[in-house]
């Protein structure tokens, strides 16, 4: 089995397209979910949007892709309402608020697509959790050329292009609001006496959370997409102070872990033997884990290794100057 | 390896895809197994095992046959994985079953199609009458052609023709293959036939874990009841147990089936039920629905599988059938 140009356009490029767009768009947005302690919402939301799915599905009749995207924008938002409302009214905390929101919602898109298989079979709990990243084929590839021959990119598979798209709006939508999104992330009292309103930028990540687990789920699958929604950020988290840099770092791991997990999907069991390829979206997700341990452990000034080291250089210290 | 002045680097951008690239080639060099003698033999894939014993025995020594799934996999869940795409890219000819039983491979197999590729449903030539319509889905019909041998006939022609199709100078060959194995399949449906006569009519009813075994009750004119749908995907109701419980103890069942591909949990919880209201039912045995039995095994194979349900359930359900099966192959039990 040799890998030729043509087998790495087909089968690896798009797929490594689709996987790296979805871990960047997810981990770029999962910064501002993890400073405002709302790790979860990426959670909470990736699963809400499976009644609205599926609604989109029953309405439009087929698995064309803007009713089903619109319905889960919907049912993004309806969660990210219903979330704030069970929180003040409910008198819980925001992690049983979300966990009230978005097991009910997942629920009802359960109950709702058994009566939607009535109808078809096209539609399916395994392929909205786990997603398919093999299915992601550029057949139209022959060679390098093809990457800059129109015809051939017109068949670039569609979640390629949505997810091309939704990385664009949510690199664009996080340079222009920058700053709002920092401040209200780190402060929402100081946000609103700037006038900056921290409630719409709040519905307004939702949305983008929303959108992005939409245009992932597809790939890599809605539960799969926690892990690039939290891994990467709280990484990035570890290893620096400095927000602009976290972004670029947590963006910088969720590409390492796209592409490194995807390779070691496909590639890695050849190598000790093995017949058949892994899950790439599972290695993925595998791989971000990784990376999150690693600067947990390593991280040079607030992982485990270095703080255990300073502080015995630091009492080294301290019993040399009492012996002085 | 100096993979990289394959790439000629300009500049450190193509250095690094030179290394990138380099690596991953590299390492698919040093995994290439014996793909060389591709030039001899015809690399056929076929999804489910059914199939890909058809094409074993349709093409002989001239293909060499990957199936995807292996033996004990439920194909309504199967995903393709990397390795499986690349393999169907690669094949002379691409075999499937067809009518959605590979459920997860659909897309796969719709977009490898569509790039050229010679992908066959072998369930095309069958009649559309024939086919059933399950109520519970509109439109769709039932994928388990290959329980009824008559009908499995069909998916050899398909094979054949497809295989002479591709493959033009061995076609003789092809159809002197086929033309004896169809006259196995001719011989298993007989015995079929006749051993599954001699079951008591009153007992004349199958009830497995998923609904597989219609074209079989069709052809034998048995009565089939699955606990689970025709996908293994949706889960049984606790109203559809209780249905069947019902009938076991009204019809007086002496025996409920379980299938290789799928857990018995449900299948044991009908016997639990019935029990429950004094009504003592066995497991008359273990069934291969979607998948056949361990490669190597006369189980293992089409005409196998078939004995060993056709015997199994005619041995359980009170009519007379040797234990060893049509061709005395069975495994002993």
């Amino acid at each position: 089995m040799m890998l030729t140009v043509q087998d790495f356009l087909q089968i690896d490029f798009p797929a490594m397209l689709a996987a790296l767009f979805a871990t960047v768009s997810c981990g770029l947005l999962g910064n501002f979910l993890v400073l405002r302690r709302q790790s979860l919402m990426g959670d909470a939301i990736s699963h809400a949007v499976l009644p609205g799915i599926v609604l989109g599905f029953l309405l439009a009749g087929s698995r064309a892709t803007w009713p089903i995207f619109l319905g889960a924008l919907g049912a993004a938002i309806v969660a990210a309402i219903l979330i704030e409302l069970v929180r003040r009214f409910g008198r819980v905390e925001p992690g049983t608020a979300m966990g009230v929101v978005f097991s009910i919602m997942f629920a009802g898109g359960l109950v709702l697509m058994e009566q939607a298989a009535a109808h078809s079979v096209d539609l399916d709990a395994e392929c909205v959790l786990y997603g398919q990243l093999e299915d992601i084929l550029w057949l139209e590839a022959t060679g390098w050329g093809s990457l800059i021959d129109p015809v051939a990119l017109a068949g670039m598979p569609r979640e390629v292009g949505t997810l091309a798209v939704i990385t664009a709006i949510t690199v664009a939508g996080v340079a222009l609001f920058y700053k709002e999104l920092k401040i209200t992330s780190f402060d929402p009292a100081l946000a609103t006496t700037l006038g900056i309103p921290a409630t719409v930028f709040h519905f307004g990540l939702m949305l983008m959370v929303g959108a992005v687990a939409v245009a992932a789920f597809e790939a890599v699958g809605s539960i799969l997409v926690i892990a690039m929604f939290i891994c990467p950020a709280a990484a990035a988290r570890m290893l620096t102070d400095r927000l602009v840099l976290q972004l670029w770092l947590s963006v910088l791991l969720a590409a390492i872990a796209a592409i490194g997990g995807y390779l070691v999907a496909a590639f890695g069991p050849f190598l000790v033997g093995g017949e058949h390829s892994l899950a790439a979206s599972g290695m993925i997700a595998v791989m971000t884990g990784i990376l999150m341990g690693l600067s947990v452990l390593f991280a040079p000034r607030y992982g485990v290794v270095s703080r255990k080291l300073r502080e015995r250089r630091g009492e080294a210290g301290l019993e040399t100057a009492d012996l002085a | 390896m100096g993979f990289s002045n394959v790439f000629s680097p300009r500049g450190r951008v193509g250095a690094f895809r030179g290394t990138v690239l380099g690596v991953i080639a590299s390492a698919m060099l040093m995994l290439a197994p014996s793909q060389g003698k591709a030039e001899t033999t015809l690399s056929v894939i076929a999804t489910t095992g059914m199939i890909g014993d058809v094409v074993r025995n349709v093409a002989g020594e001239r293909a060499e046959v990957r199936q995807l799934m292996g033996a004990g996999v439920d194909p309504h869940l199967y995903k393709a994985t990397r390795s499986d795409i690349a393999g169907m890219l690669r094949a002379d000819v691409v075999f499937y079953n067809g009518l959605l039983l590979e459920g997860k491979m659909t897309d796969a197999l719709v977009r490898v199609a569509t790039a050229g590729k010679p992908v066959f449903a072998v369930t095309e030539l069958i009649d559309q009458e024939y086919l059933l319509e399950p109520p519970e889905f509109e439109g769709l019909q039932d994928p388990h052609v290959w329980m009824d041998p008559s009908a499995w006939k069909k998916a050899v022609e398909v094979i054949r023709d497809r295989l002479a199709e591709v493959d033009p100078e061995y076609a003789s060959q092809y159809e002197d293959n086929a033309k004896v194995y169809l006259s196995e399949l001719d011989k298993l449906d007989a015995y079929a036939e006749a051993s599954l006569k001699s079951i008591p009519d009153s007992q004349r009813l199958l009830v497995t874990a998923h609904d597989a075994f219609n074209y079989f009750g069709q052809r034998y004119a048995f009565e089939v009841m699955g606990i689970q749908g025709m996908s293994t995907e949706s889960e049984a109701g606790v109203k559809r147990i209780e249905e069947l419980v019902n009938v076991l103890v009204e019809r007086d069942v002496p025996a409920v089936f379980v299938e290789s591909t799928i857990p018995d949990r449900n299948v044991r919880a009908l016997i639990a039920g019935a029990s429950a209201r004094g009504h003592e039912v066995v497991i008359g045995g273990e069934l291969f629905s979607d998948a056949m039995g361990a490669p190597g095994s006369y189980e293992g194979t089409y005409l196998g599988m078939i004995d060993h349900n056709v015997t199994t359930l005619v041995r359980a359900l009170g009519g007379d059938a040797p234990e060893r099966g049509l061709n005395g192959k069975l495994a002993a039990r």
